[in-house]
């Protein structure tokens, strides 16, 4: 999706108008001229002249025949608009669920969905997604130590095989 | 040669070498892949670097941006799709020579000189950046913040196709630098009160979203196309490379000069040294007419040029600390991160590690010898590897690569944000690297800025005051007003 050269210009005076505004709110710096709104100020005046140009070459662009919204070519077909959908619904649900449910059973749940998706064989899908969550379990979780989130497992795979060994020798 | 000996040691240890290796296979993996690029393959590293030691972390970027341009070379040549941005400008005339059957000549000579290319990049940068440190070291305040006005100015100016859709990308990414403690005054800014946004945004969640998410969501548009299947095998691919070694040692040593030239420019990168060489090869060719049949003479100035500019790139970035390109703007990402401030008195301070990176850069381009051969061998595999697979495992990889680096979630959404928004920025034909220069040189600029108004007390012709400040200033000021009249005056219509 392609938008008017305007439309971003507008979008874009509009967000440097309101960051200027916030930059009102700050303090000045005691004993100078110059306070931390300075930088920001310059940067949204900036900002406001460079999408004042683009308004004026967007409605130049339309006089000459433009569209407003030029859909891209894979943007007028069903199935391409819903496969970005579904990898941002994929971050989402990771974002709103891992902490609760955990980071294995959460990421391999949305990697089963996203390989089903797009069409990966069944057995395939089951044993990628299996692979791929116990491989960064092993690597981030039980190498480089980042705390992934347990949520409702008592223990990570890793440690647990861990455990496991440590018992049995 | 002191320091090379003490540097040494910091090489030879089994966890380098043995990350030095893995390192370069992902990356000529990552870079033999269409879509997958240097700078995404560097951003799903840096996590990992993150846990790494200083020299090691940085070795591995090292080489995995060396592998991946030269790996980019192979699809395009058997698939005619440039394995990363670096291999554009000679696609066609890759491809070209694989038609007419000399898919082995193309692949051994793309080998050959992206291995001397870097060489030749590796070798300035060893020669130059202390020396340029030794000068830099008198700098004050005024110097960098011309400096950094005019590295970013060469950024937006250079670098993109359209320098006002470049400079609102410089100014968001300089924005995204304010949010949190502000450097001068410690007062925070753009937080809305909440504590997440104090330190400001994480630099690797956003850099992750911007070049890999984005990526993916472009790369899921059209995953449902066939896949090509290639069944072309490659024989001997060092047969005939000394002929053409004779033959276009001119060509070699222009294309890694301009590609060493435009690596160190800061904000243009290896792309566009392969563009500028091949263009040149062809303007001071004897037989231009060739160009685009499937004639090797291109290829080998702009195969050196692209590796060739990434050691280069580091120049800038390691002396004043504003990036050459985007994998640098990383680097300094990194250096910053390892408590390695880059700038004059890292070569003071810090020069055994530094000159341990350069051993670390001559080492990675001997390596790509026998790992890129192994790969042409082999690249029919790597290249037929579904994306439907690939593509969620990637997202996976981006996911717990962002939480790694605050362990909280907040990063996968910084991540999520600068994925789409680095995707609308691409679609609408607005370039994510100023963001991340913008956003890397945001304080330095900020902070050099707000101590030179002090220093001056609002005077603004003491910017001018020291003799190297006021030429930067000058030529600074000229460039602007270059870009402004460009942008202002509408383009006279083009006669038919």
């Amino acid at each position: 999706m392609r938008a008017n050269d305007a439309i971003a210009g507008g979008v874009i005076i509009a967000f440097a108008a309101a960051m200027i505004a916030i930059t009102f709110t700050f303090p000045p710096f005691p004993g100078q001229r110059y306070g931390p709104s300075l930088f920001p100020q310059i940067l949204g005046i900036g900002l406001i002249v460079c999408g004042l140009i683009l308004v004026r070459r967007g409605i130049a662009a339309r006089r000459a025949g433009g569209a407003w919204v030029e859909l891209a070519p894979w943007a007028r077909h069903g199935r391409p608009i819903s496969n970005v959908l579904v990898v941002l619904g994929a971050i989402l649900a990771y974002i709103l669920l891992a902490d609760r449910i955990g980071f294995v059973l959460t990421a391999a749940a949305i990697l089963l969905i996203l390989f089903l998706w797009f069409r990966v064989r069944p057995l395939a899908a089951v044993l990628g997604a299996i692979i791929a969550v116990l491989f960064v379990d092993w690597f981030f979780g039980w190498m480089f130590r980042v705390p992934l989130p347990l949520g409702v497992l008592p223990n990570s795979p890793s440690a647990a095989l861990s455990n496991l060994l440590r018992t049995m020798f | 040669m002191d320091v090379f000996l003490k540097a040494l040691p910091l090489v030879l240890e089994t966890n380098v070498l043995l990350t030095i290796l893995l390192s370069a296979m992902f990356g000529i993996v990552v870079g033999a892949l269409p879509g997958l690029t240097a700078t995404m393959a560097t951003a799903l590293l840096v996590p990992v670097t993150f846990f790494m030691p200083p020299v090691q972390a940085l070795g591995a970027i090292v080489t995995v941006t060396a592998m991946a341009i030269f790996a980019g070379d192979i699809p395009a040549a058997m698939l005619r799709m440039p394995g990363t941005p670096a291999s554009a400008a000679y696609t066609d005339e890759s491809y070209r020579m694989a038609q007419k059957g000399q898919l082995d000549l193309n692949l051994g000579v793309n080998l050959v000189f992206s291995v001397l290319g870097g060489l030749v990049g590796a070798a300035v940068l060893i020669f130059l950046a202390p020396a340029l440190a030794e000068f830099a070291i008198s700098f004050s305040s005024f110097e960098y913040f011309w400096l950094a006005c005019l590295g970013l100015t060469c950024a937006v100016f250079i670098a993109t196709k359209d320098p006002l859709k470049g400079l609102v990308s410089l100014f968001i990414g300089l924005f995204i630098g304010c949010i949190g403690i502000d450097p001068a005054a410690g007062y925070p800014r753009f937080t809305f009160g909440t504590v997440v946004l104090l330190e400001g945004i994480s630099f690797i969640p956003l850099l992750i979203g911007m070049f890999a998410v984005s990526e993916i969501l472009r790369g899921v548009t059209t995953v449902d196309n066939a896949a090509t299947v290639i069944k072309k095998s490659v024989g001997n691919v060092f047969a005939g490379i000394w002929g053409v070694m004779k033959r276009y040692q001119v060509n070699f040593w222009r294309g890694s000069a301009i590609g060493t030239v435009i690596g160190a420019l800061p904000g243009a990168g290896a792309d566009i040294a392969a563009w500028v060489s091949y263009a040149l090869a062809k303007r001071f060719s004897k037989e231009p007419e060739k160009f685009g049949t499937g004639h090797i003479e291109g290829i080998v100035d702009s195969t050196s040029a692209n590796n060739s500019a990434l050691g280069s790139a580091w120049i800038p970035s390691l002396v004043f600390g504003i990036p050459g390109d985007s994998i640098t703007a990383i680097v300094i990402g990194v250096l910053y991160m390892k408590n390695l401030n880059p700038g004059p008195t890292l070569f003071l301070e810090n020069a055994h590690m530094i000159y341990a990176v350069f051993i670390i850069f001559i080492l990675a381009n001997l390596l790509m010898l026998p790992l890129g051969w192994a790969v042409i061998k082999s690249a029919r595999h790597i290249l037929n590897v579904p994306r439907n697979l690939l593509l969620p495992l990637i997202l996976l990889a981006c996911i717990v690569g962002s939480f790694a680096i605050t362990n909280s979630i907040n990063a996968v959404v910084i991540m999520l944000v600068g994925g789409v928004l680095g995707w609308i920025m691409e679609e609408n034909g607005f370039p994510v690297a100023p963001v991340i220069l913008g956003l890397v040189l945001g304080e330095m600029l900020e902070q050099n800025f707000m101590t030179s108004m002090i220093k001056a007390d609002g005077e603004f012709l003491v910017f001018f005051s020291r003799p190297i400040a006021a030429t930067l200033g000058v030529l600074t000021l000229v460039t602007w007003a270059w870009i402004i009249w460009k942008a202002v005056v509408p383009k006279r219509p083009q006669p038919a």
